[in-house]
């Protein structure tokens, strides 16, 4: 194992060092379309020291690359690299970076640069907002999240064992520049983790990783080349469900004379956690039910909506679903729902909830005929293991003859893949009324919070466009009626 | 309220345009409450499609509005059936699935966002409203007179009264829905094309024939009716050419119409059901040649002619009929038909048609339970009828006879009597109230009789003899008679409209998919297994599982779960569904090879021992052998499923045939495992079961619902290492080999 990665190391500082020299003139404000296909980032900068923490707690991979970089070129730079294998990056979402001595500075902006899509490597490129001087040094706080992360181990379960997942990564943080130093941190929501990858400790360290606790440590390694992976897997206990949602269909509707916004929400639901190895049992699932142990099926999940969110409803294909709760008080509005059957790996439950609230609680009128909506992104379960989303499609439906229509969001920009003003037609409508769709894909439950700001106008014809026209249309068809009544028709 | 007020109330009903006012905000309000009424489940439950057949009737409207009408017409359902399939587009009645998809576009044009399941679920009531209308306009028919109290009276008994209510509630999206309205609107247009011998009326009567019989098979009630009633008209010596032009219209565009329906089409010139609407054509032709003739002939020839010629056409007729018949032109009455005249004959012959609940023959408490006071003032109306026997009146007294006829032999026909007895009653109650409601006393037909006039109707009693040889009075003087007479009936419509409530409410507003019991506390709590697995089943099952049930399942499963089936409602292959319930009658190792050549993949059973559900199937297993029975005599004998002492039995003492039936095993199996030992119980049939459970070798249970009424099993595949199934299942338990080999039974498993 060692030597494979020292060798595809050693592989990938002669492709880095082959390229540097037809790409140098590249770097800048190059767009996707114009790099190469044979394109790899200029040596530029120095891991001066890094630590990576992944986080395996819930059933997604929240990582965090603590690094110092340092410029080590002559001209200042602002353009870092970090690369991913194309499987990652097709599962990886919310990435944010920012200055971690700095927070006054924002978020930097990332891309994933498709220089070649057949290769394996791809890289998200990073624009420092201001180019690092030579020689100067830079903390960047780089996070994101991996979906569909994990593999079960055993791949089925009986129906009351307890589930294992494997996790693989890399015990050197991959990186396309030189690392001095470096160690990774793995958290586990258990301490109970069978197996891990094993390797040779340097130092006063015997043996990597050390375990305390719930946590995996893997270094400090000493200085690596670019491009150096260790590969390790480690497997732990997750007694709890692996919920992921593959399909997210979001619907906010306002309605400026019902002085309401409803939203509704569709889930197509899985469960990737383990299968069972032999079918459902009804009467083992009763028994447990007694002393409740910690189960990988979902039984229930929660939906803590915005304070002032009435009339919720919860159905799936076939009609309502009985088995909800809804509290509302003050201070909570907690839907409580649980699914028509226990939810156990492989399995699969799609189903739409909604619920209506007053408009004054996301929407405002600035001057004359603007307005201005603010709802979150994304309002699903928040449950202890968290929950995924694989592709997310958000449309606020504003009324009709709005116009004018602005969005800003606080969902990192990376995540977002499409954005579109569509007509969408329903309740009388004569023009349809405009709804943005906002598409999104791999987010987690951690943004749950994150604003949807919605601007636009509603001229005062506009509004009043719908009663006239129910009006003359009545009218229409009364005085037709009592023409073609008056009409004498004698059989 | 002030006298002067009263008045004022009076003499607002004067006006004709302000009676036209009247009439119209009254029929709304009944079409409103007819809508109310049947409202019940979807305010209890929700807005759910109800019991079995409506589901196929549902899903086939999805297909219809996601596919169009042509698709829909030539749809061939490979999910049903299997492996055989269903020509759905030509097997069914497409009248209410076409209504629904005009509906849901109509209001998509209008930009309405609505629901292709709400418009079903509230179809029903929406033509109940147009219900109560028709009967309103087919029962003014029948009055002579301007006053529309008995139109009024129909329309409301039609609104609310439980024998129509019990098939048509919010979410009962079935044929009848639309097919009574049809029905009664049908007969309005023939009593109006008759009553002017109008060929218009006529067009329009055969235009909604038409649709009738795209909509109901019980169009086949029309097709009787109408023909009965011109025959006994002829018969009456009534002929007219207002009859000649009415029938002939309806009949020959009525046909032409009904044949368009795939599902019909040459039925209406080849089966016997048929055929006395054809005769009665040709009779009317000959009826119209021979009043021709005898405006040409003397009268002595014509006596001859005519006895001659009407024994010669009716022994050439009859000939034609025998001879069509026995040559297999004209299919003879069908086994269906036949039970409509003895109602022993389902039993014997097609025990399919018989093991459906509602093919039973009606108990007579269930008249007075859908009908409640209306079925007393039947008789009444119809006596009345007979005081002013014209044309139409004569309409009313056939279709009296015939639909009394009919809803005593079959429960589901109460459907058909419901309209006529609305219309009687009404006209029996209009005529009391029209007698004792007015105010005024009538005016005295001499001066002299008035003074004592209330005098006499004291002594009437005593002296009735001499009084009879006087004129009689006519009237009600009294007002305290009219008070009694107008508050009794008062009360008793009060009643009704009580008891009505109180059956919809009670009877017939339950979905019987969603199951409703009460909380300790006495706050409701639905029950919702069948819905649970139905979604279990269709989530997580491979899209095309088949899926082996009772028939009674079929059209939820594919409704609901989305998956194929083998048998389902439409019944119409009994060979099919009789292999089904060979499967589930018989011991694993017949039962194996049958569910592996239809390529069974999920057997589902209900089962209600857990909750005390009584519908389930082992309640109902006894038609599953009758019916396997009949095919297979040999194999499968219904007596080896009652003990010697003739009981149905499930617990130790049950039969040997019943405990190693599939069926038996597929219910109880593991079921032991959630009491105590010893404990196990059977809520329906009340009794304890044996220590031991019956064990399965080739299923194996892949899901039971929450209440345990709905139970899934998953057909095992072939042994990997090539052993039968009890033999892998006994090592899976442990025990040794040459235990295993002991047992009895066929050893041979494999299929293929």
């Amino acid at each position: 194992m060692k030597t494979s990665a020292v060798f595809s190391a050693v592989l990938s500082l002669l492709t880095l060092a082959s390229a540097r020299s037809s790409t140098t003139s590249s770097s800048g404000s190059s767009s996707r379309a114009d790099l190469p296909s044979t394109f790899t980032p200029p040596q530029v900068f120095k891991n001066a020291n890094l630590v990576h923490v992944i986080s395996a707690e819930k059933n997604y991979i929240k990582e965090t690359i603590n690094v110092v970089i340092e410029n080590i070129d002559k001209a200042a730079q602002d353009e870092y690299y970090l690369p991913f294998t194309a499987d990652q990056v097709s599962r990886l979402g919310g990435v944010e970076v920012k200055d971690r001595k700095d927070a006054s500075a924002g978020l930097f902006a990332a891309e994933v640069v498709e220089f070649d899509p057949t290769s394996d490597t791809q890289y998200l490129r990073i624009q420092l907002p201001t180019p690092l001087k030579s020689g100067a040094q830079q903390t960047l706080g780089i996070t994101y999240y991996l979906l569909k992360a994990y593999k079960p181990l055993p791949a089925s379960i009986k129906q009351e064992e307890s589930q294992f997942l494997t996790f693989s990564f890399s015990a050197y943080c991959p990186s396309v520049y030189t690392t001095s130093k470096q160690k990774t941190e793995v958290k586990f929501s258990s301490a109970n983790v069978p197996d891990y990858t094993k390797l040779p400790g340097s130092g006063d360290i015997k043996q990597f990783p050390q375990k305390q606790g719930s946590k995996l440590t893997y270094g400090p390694f000493d200085e690596k080349p670019a491009g150096a992976v260790e590969p390790v897997q480690v497997r732990f206990e997750f007694t709890k469900p692996v919920t992921h949602v593959s399909h997210l269909e979001r619907d906010i509707e306002v309605s400026h004379w019902g002085g309401n916004v409803a939203f509704e929400e569709r889930y197509t639901l899985y469960h990737r956690g383990a299968n069972l190895s032999s079918l459902f049992n009804r009467v083992k699932w009763a028994q447990s039910a007694y002393y409740s142990p910690s189960t990988s099926a979902l039984k229930e999940i929660k939906f803590p909506l915005r304070v002032g969110s009435v009339d919720p409803y919860y159905t799936d294909v076939i009609g309502n679903v009985s088995t909800s709760r809804f509290r509302s008080n003050k201070r909570e509005a907690l839907l409580e729902i649980k699914p028509r059957y226990p939810i156990f790996g492989g399995w699969k439950y799609p189903f739409t909830i909604g619920w209506n609230s007053d408009a004054k609680n996301f929407l405002r009128k600035l001057s004359g005929d603007s307005y201005i909506l603010n709802v979150p992104f994304l309002e699903g379960p928040k449950q202890p293991e968290g929950v995924e989303y694989e592709e997310v499609q958000v449309r606020v439906i504003l009324p009709e003859g709005a116009e004018n229509i602005k969005y800003y969001t606080t969902i990192p920009a990376l995540s977002i893949t499409d954005a579109e003003v569509k007509v969408h037609k329903t309740f009388l409508d004569t023009i349809g009324r405009g709804a943005l769709v906002i598409k999104a894909r791999n987010l987690v439950d951690d943004f749950r919070e994150r604003e949807l700001i919605v601007s636009y106008d509603v001229p005062f014809m506009a509004s009043i466009r719908k009663p006239l026209i129910v009006f003359g249309s009545a009218m229409v068809l009364f005085v037709s009626t009592w023409i073609l009544g008056s009409v004498n028709l004698k059989f | 309220m002030t006298a002067n007020s009263l008045e004022a109330l009076a003499s607002a009903g004067k006006g004709r345009s302000t009676r036209t006012l009247l009439r119209v905000v009254i029929l709304c309000l009944i079409a409103g409450a007819a809508i109310a009424s049947r409202l019940f489940s979807v305010i209890r439950f929700e807005s759910i499609i109800h019991e079995f057949d409506p589901w196929f009737n549902f899903r086939a409207t999805k297909y219809l509005v996601a596919n169009g009408f042509y698709k829909f017409w030539d749809w061939f359902d490979d999910r049903t059936w299997h492996p055989l399939g269903r020509v759905t587009g030509g097997t069914l009645y497409p009248g209410l699935m076409v209504t629904s998809g005009v509906i849901y576009h109509a209001l998509r044009t209008l930009t309405i966002p609505v629901d292709i399941r709400n418009i079903c679920v509230l179809l029903a009531p929406a033509f109940s409203g147009l219900t109560a209308f028709a009967a309103y306009l087919l029962t003014n028919e029948m009055t002579t007179t301007d006053s529309a109290s008995a139109g009024l009276l129909a329309a409301l008994f039609m609104g609310i009264t439980p024998g129509y209510i019990s098939r048509s509630v919010a979410g009962s999206y079935d044929n009848e829905a639309i097919a009574i309205f049809l029905l009664v609107f049908t007969f309005y247009l023939w009593i109006k094309a008759l009553k002017q011998g109008s060929m218009l009326w006529g067009a329009l009567c055969a235009l909604f024939y038409g649709y009738m019989v795209a909509s109901w098979g019980g169009y086949a009630f029309i097709t009787c009716l109408l023909p009965l009633h011109a025959f006994v008209l002829i018969c009456m010596g009534r002929y007219s050419s207002r009859l000649y032009v009415a029938y002939c219209t309806w009949y020959a565009l009525g046909t032409l119409a009904s044949m368009q329906i795939p599902f019909v089409g040459f039925l209406p010139v080849k089966t016997s059901e048929h055929m006395p609407a054809l005769g009665i054509f040709g009779f009317l032709q000959l009826v119209a040649f021979l009043s021709y003739v005898r405006s040409a002939i003397p009268g002595r020839q014509y006596q001859t002619f005519l006895w001659l010629f009407a024994g010669g056409t009716f022994a050439v007729a009859l000939a034609g009929l025998v001879i069509a018949t026995s040559a297999g032109i004209i299919a003879p009455w069908g086994g269906r038909f036949y039970s409509l005249w003895d109602t022993s004959y389902a039993k014997i012959h097609i025990p399919i048609i018989a093991s459906v609940s509602e093919h039973q023959p009606t108990a007579w408490p269930a008249f007075f339970f859908d009908l409640n006071l209306l079925i007393w003032l039947f008789p009444a109306g119809v006596y009345l009828c007979f005081q002013n026997l014209a044309d139409e009146h004569v309409f009313i007294v056939v279709y009296a006879l015939f639909g009394s006829y009919f809803a005593g032999v079959m429960v589901r026909l109460m459907l058909t009597l419901t309209p006529v007895v609305c219309v009687a009653a009404a006209l029996a109650i209009s005529s009391v109230l029209d007698t004792y409601l007015v105010a005024k006393a009538p005016a005295p037909p001499q001066v002299h009789n008035a003074e004592d006039a209330s005098e006499a109707s004291v002594k009437k009693a005593s002296k009735g003899g001499l009084k009879s040889t006087s004129k009689p009075v006519v009237g009600v003087y009294s007002y305290i008679s009219k008070g009694v007479v107008v508050t009794a009936m008062t009360i008793y419509l009060l009643l009704f409209v009580l008891h009505c409530t109180w059956v919809t409410s009670n009877a017939y507003s339950s979905p019987s998919v969603v199951l409703a019991s009460k909380m300790p506390d006495g706050s409701q709590h639905i029950i919702d297994d069948y819905r649970e697995a139905y979604q279990w089943l269709r989530q997580n099952t491979r899209e095309d599982a088949k899926i082996m049930s009772w028939w009674d399942y079929g059209y939820q499963i594919g409704g609901m779960a989305d998956r194929p089936t083998l048998v389902d409602n439409n019944t119409w292959n009994n060979t099919h569904i009789a292999t089904v319930g060979k499967a589930m009658s018989s011991r694993e190792e017949v039962s194996y090879p049958i569910m592996r050549q239809h390529e069974v993949d999920y057997v589902l059973v209900v089962f209600g021992g857990l909750l005390g559900y009584s519908g389930d199937d082992i309640n109902k297993f006894l038609w599953m052998v009758r019916i396997a029975e009949g095919i297979w005599p040999d194999e499968i004998k219904e007596r080896e499923f009652f003990t010697p002492r003739g009981e149905y039995r499930v617990d130790g003492e049950a039969t040997e045939a019943m405990k190693n039936s599939l069926m038996y095993k597929m219910s109880y199996y593991n079921y032991n495992a959630l009491f105590p030992p010893g404990q196990a119980q059977d809520r329906v049939r009340g009794v304890r079961l044996p220590d031991v459970g019956p064990t399965l070798d080739t299923l194996e249970e892949a899901y039971t619902s929450e209440n345990w009424i709905i139970r899934i099993y998953k057909v095992k595949d072939l042994d990997n290492l090539g052993r039968d199934h009890t033999s892998a299942a006994a090592f899976e338990r442990g025990h040794k080999k040459k235990k295993a080999t002991k047992k009895r039974g066929p050893r041979v498993l494999r299929v293929e």
